[in-house]
């Protein structure tokens, strides 16, 4: 991973981990605070419930006081008293009185608790008024819950008793008000919030008797398992609801138990309030979080970059100098644009270049000076050789011209010829030295490199089986189906020609001459390997250097001359040797083939050219 | 004489003048007649709403049938004069009234009976002949004069645009359908014009409304509810009742699926306390039935019993298994109907049985109100059961042996559980004189007029 990409990675990580950690914690701080709020106003309501169901209490035990006090009442109770069968003529006694005193229940019991008119329920008359356990009991009690039984269904209602009493027999007047959805509507209810009604109707949950302000409930059975758990248990639960997939959906519901007067659970009031504004600002503050911390990624990035700029630029612009350094430019200078450890950096890699120029160039010029010098030397050993014989050749002439006057002719002929035979070789010396100073560039043309090894192995055969000392048996190993190379054909001709001569001088016993061709993706590759004496490493290792020879004899510039034509070709040269294992020749040479600039193949292989 | 004396004698007989006005019948006057009943259609052939009294006495202002039936059921002429049933009574002639005019006008025919009573009668033959109309049935119709005492029979001309005139004592001089009817006297009425002009009718009242509008002196003949009958006359109102001409039963509405489900019948029947019913939400009016005709029609409805058995009920109750929950529907507009369907309700559930009422159409039973339309109690019989859709019993000798074994039939099919026989009631203004009702409660107004505090 880059330096800029770490950077960047610590910013970003940095931004990221505070911002969350921020948004966390106003989260954690803003839940708290919504759970309590959220408890407070559940509070007020249940207050406020408490309070409405206290008002609707009073008015019920005040209105039935009255209906209880009443002249009519008092002629009833009069008209009973007298005779049981009178009853009949009050069937519908109850229902105008309950109108005009606004109750939704009303019900006259005589002395056995049968009941004489019903405005709820009129065909009521003469059954006994079973859902009230003991009337004498309850004439002076508070206004209490009760489950009253309907032709329809049954309703809750809040309920007081009261009685009349002429002679012996009092009258009970039972009356009451329902607890419906006017009772929910009658309670003020914040934003968020809602109360729900449930009438218990057996040990099943009954959807249709959940009621809200508006009617019924939506999804009622949600409710059930909460509804059931108080009814059952007798005290408040809370729960979480979830009414959909969305969080703000959620809602909590407080449950709480409405008792009768028997302290059996009649109805549960379900306050329910409403997660949205938490959610909402939850969603705020992650909305903000992913703002902010977007903000500081993008921050990151630009810091990153600026700091990057600031460090990893140079460090890149130096890396890049090294690189060219190493690839042999070594004028290479980085710019020095700051006076910070990256800058004295950058001033030390200059110097360091400066002065692996010039002690280049000093190995330059001390190569230069010894290459001269080695030429200086090969050319004296040459030279030494041919200028000696010339020496004494002329000594003996002037001997015998002062000594031997009438043999100074046949001496002269002699001289003469050993003269011309020392110069002529002085010319071959000279023209192999100026050949190898003016080594031609190569002509490429397409050239298969089977050919052209076929060509020299033909053109050897002969002198590889007449041999002093022992035949050279020529092996080929040529890898079918080679493509062609772009090279000079005679400068590669030459090059292997001379390598084939290496190994023969190699072998003066005799062996084995193996030529091989393979090739590997673009490149091809000849080998030329003897059986001859083998070198050291060091001799491998000044092989290639002009003038160098292990041989007796030779100018020392054939292998030379072949590094050059094979570098001239983009290629390389190797040699893998032992001594007394013999020497492998490797020619590595490149393909190619774009670089010739007119298809131009060559299906022969080699014009020999005299060197 | 002293002059004392004679002024004694003249104050005397100006008071006796004025007395013997009051008494004699006067022309002229409207009479106000509200009714609950609010029907669509005036052709009596229309039988689409509910038979009752309060439609059969509408029907009877404009139309008159052939025959009518007195109190103990003998035919009267009407429109026909005479009438012969041939031996095997399949073919009866009756022989027409002769100088009758419609209200439009044009002369009483034979045709225009025959055409009318088709129209009521498809399955019966009908031919005019020259004064007379001759009726072929398929079978013997020793009742077929009662049965055209029935006001489906009363005679028609039906003109375009669906509009009925009659020959009855009154002509329709405007009608608003379900809201108003406004009749005036037939001037040139074969029974001779009746004393009140005018009758006016609202329809569509609820017997609160009525007596209301009676106490304010808005309308002169109201009809009043059976429960309160008796408060009314207490309270000092002119409350005239017919006897119990009007059947208040359960009605099933379809036959009984299984032996199950009429041992079910049963167990409901038996639940029912008729007693306390009548005696405190009829206020002690009508009596129980266990019959469909009243005791006072076919002399044996107290063979019917009546009485609770609750613990009969129980028992036959608990020999089922599976117990369906009924729907037992009443009229929304009845009050009482409403009080009466809870406490049945109530009833029943003492017996192990659930109903619900409603007021739905569609209920498994129905709390309703079959109206006798004959005095002639096969005749009535044949009705009760072409309304609940049951085959008409069949009558030979006619005899009340005969008429027991029918009413026992239908009884036995468990279509119906007879609960009271009500009376008709109305509650009359003091200025309506000689209101004259039959004990089926049908009205009688030719003779009717409107005393000194008319409007």
């Amino acid at each position: 991973m880059s330096f800029r990409r770490k950077l960047l990675l610590v910013f970003a990580l940095t931004v990221f981990l505070s911002v969350a950690a921020v948004a966390w914690m106003v989260s954690l701080v803003t839940r708290r605070a919504f759970e309590r709020s959220n408890e407070e106003r559940t509070a007020a309501l249940v207050a406020q419930f408490q309070h409405e169901f206290r008002r609707h209490s009073d008015d019920v035990v005040h209105s039935v006081e009255a209906i209880a006090a009443s002249e009519a009442t008092t002629r009833m109770a009069l008209a009973l008293n007298r005779s049981s069968s009178q009853s009949a003529g009050y069937l519908n006694e109850a229902t105008p009185v309950a109108e005009s005193h606004q109750l939704d229940f009303l019900e006259f019991v005589d002395a056995r608790g049968t009941i004489v008119s019903s405005a709820q329920s009129p065909a009521k008359f003469g059954y006994p008024e079973t859902s009230l356990a003991n009337l004498p009991q309850l004439v002076a009690k508070p206004a209490f819950l009760k489950q009253e039984e309907l032709p329809q269904g049954t309703a809750l209602g809040l309920f007081a008793v009261r009685s009349t009493t002429v002679g012996d027999k009092p009258l009970y007047v039972v009356g009451g008000k329902r607890l419906d959805r006017n009772s929910l509507v009658a309670l003020e209810l914040p934003t968020g919030m809602r109360a729900m009604l449930y009438q218990v109707s057996g040990a099943f949950f009954v959807p249709q008797a959940l009621i809200d302000a508006s009617g019924n409930v939506k999804q009622p059975e949600a409710l059930a398992p909460l509804i059931l758990q108080v009814q059952k248990q007798g005290r408040e639960f809370t729960q979480l609801m979830h009414w959909s997939s969305d969080p703000a959906d959620d809602e909590t519901i407080h449950a709480i138990p409405l008792n009768g007067a028997d302290d059996k659970t009649l109805g549960v009031l379900l306050i329910g309030s409403s997660r949205r504004a938490y959610v909402e600002v939850k969603r705020h503050i992650q909305s903000a979080a992913m703002l902010v911390g977007g903000a500081g990624i993008l921050l990151a990035i630009l810091l990153s970059s600026w700091a990057a700029a600031r460090v990893t630029r140079p460090v890149e612009q130096l890396a890049t100098a090294a690189r060219e350094v190493a690839a042999g430019n070594l004028n290479t200078q980085v710019d020095v644009t700051s006076q910070d450890e990256v800058g004295e950096l950058a001033e030390a890699f200059n110097r360091m270049t400066r002065e692996l120029l010039e002690q280049k160039e000093r190995l330059v010029q001390t190569e230069r000076v010894a290459a001269w010098r080695e030429l200086a030397r090969r050319l004296a050993h040459e030279l030494k050789n041919p200028l000696f014989p010339l020496q004494l050749t002329v000594e003996n002439l002037i001997r015998a011209y002062e000594q031997s006057p009438q043999l100074f002719e046949e001496i002269f002929r002699e001289g003469s010829a050993t003269l011309l035979a020392e110069i002529n070789n002085l010319k071959q010396i000279i023209a192999r030295f100026s050949e190898f100073s003016k080594m031609p560039q190569p002509q490429l043309q397409q050239v298969r490199v089977n050919d052209l090894v076929n060509g020299v192995m033909r053109l050897f055969q002969a002198q590889l089986q007449s041999r002093n000392g022992g035949g050279i048996e020529c092996r080929a190993d040529l890898q079918e189906d080679l493509a062609p190379v772009a090279a000079d054909p005679d400068l590669l001709h030459r090059a292997v020609s001379n390598l084939v001569l290496n190994a023969m001088d190699a072998m003066p016993q005799g062996g084995i001459l193996t030529l091989r061709t393979r090739q590997n993706l673009d490149r091809q590759y000849i080998e030329v390997s003897d059986t001859g004496v083998g070198l050291t490493r060091e001799e491998c290792e000044r092989l290639f250097t002009p003038y160098y020879t292990s041989k007796q004899h030779g100018t020392g510039l054939g292998l030379a001359i072949v590094q050059s034509v094979v570098s001239d070709h983009g290629g390389t040269i190797s040699v893998q040797s032992e001594p007394g294992k013999g020497t492998t020749f490797l020619i590595e040479l490149p393909i190619n083939l774009d670089k010739l600039r007119a298809p131009k193949e060559s299906h022969s292989v080699v014009t020999t050219r005299s060197s | 004489m002293r002059l004392s004396g004679w002024r004694w004698l003249a104050v005397s007989s100006l008071l006796w003048a004025s007395l013997s006005a009051e008494t004699r019948p006067q022309y002229g006057g409207n009479l106000r007649i509200t009714t609950r009943i609010a029907p669509s259609s005036l052709d009596p052939a229309d039988r689409t709403q509910a038979d009752s009294v309060a439609r059969q006495n509408l029907d009877s202002l404009m139309f008159d049938t052939l025959v009518t039936i007195d109190n103990r059921g003998r035919l009267q002429p009407a429109l026909a004069t005479s009438w012969k049933a041939e031996p095997g009574n399949q073919r009866w002639q009756f022989w027409l009234r002769r100088g009758v005019k419609f209200h439009d006008g044009s002369p009483l025919t034979p045709e225009a009976v025959a055409a009318s009573l088709r129209l009521a009668n498809p399955g019966w033959n009908i031919v005019p002949a020259n004064d007379s109309v001759i009726i072929v049935r398929d079978a013997p119709a020793p009742d077929l004069g009662a049965e055209l005492t029935r006001e489906q029979n009363g005679i028609a001309k039906r003109g375009a645009g669906g509009s009925v005139v009659g020959t009855g004592p009154f002509h329709i001089t405007d009608w608003q359908a379900g809201k108003k009817l406004t009749l005036a006297a037939a001037e040139g009425y074969w029974a001779g014009r009746t004393f009140l002009d005018t009758i006016e009718i609202e329809m569509g009242k609820n017997s609160r409304d009525q007596l209301i509008a009676l106490e304010l002196g808005k309308v002169d003949v109201v009809e009043v509810a059976s429960d309160q009958s008796h408060r009314a006359s207490a309270e000092g109102r002119r409350v005239v009742s017919s006897s119990p001409i009007e059947l208040m039963a359960l009605v099933f509405t379809r036959e009984r699926q299984s032996p199950d489900e009429g041992k079910l019948r049963d167990v409901l029947a038996l639940s029912i306390d008729r007693s306390s019913i009548r005696g405190v939400v009829l206020q002690g009016v009508g009596e129980p039935s266990g019959a469909i005709l009243p005791s006072w029609i076919s002399g044996y409805a107290f063979v019917f019993p009546t009485d609770q058995n609750l613990t009969r009920a129980r028992q036959e109750r608990s020999e089922i298994r599976q117990v369906p929950v009924w729907t037992l529907g009443y009229d929304a507009n009845d009050a009482l109907a409403r009080v009466i369907a809870e406490r049945i309700a109530l009833n029943a559930r003492d017996a192990g049985l659930t109903l619900q009422t409603t007021t739905s159409a569609n209920a498994d039973i129905r709390l309703t109100r079959l109206t006798l339309t004959s005095l002639n109690p096969r005749v009535a019989l044949a009705q009760v059961a072409s309304t609940l859709g049951l085959p008409a019993p069949k009558f030979g000798t006619g005899s009340t042996d005969e008429l027991y074994q029918a009413e026992s039939s239908l009884l036995q099919t468990q279509r119906l559980i007879p609960l009271f026989q009500l009376p008709v009631s109305y509650a009359l203004n003091t200025s309506v004189q000689d209101w004259d009702q039959d004990l089926d409660g049908s009205w009688h107004p030719d003779n009717a007029w409107l005393g000194s505090n008319r409007p």
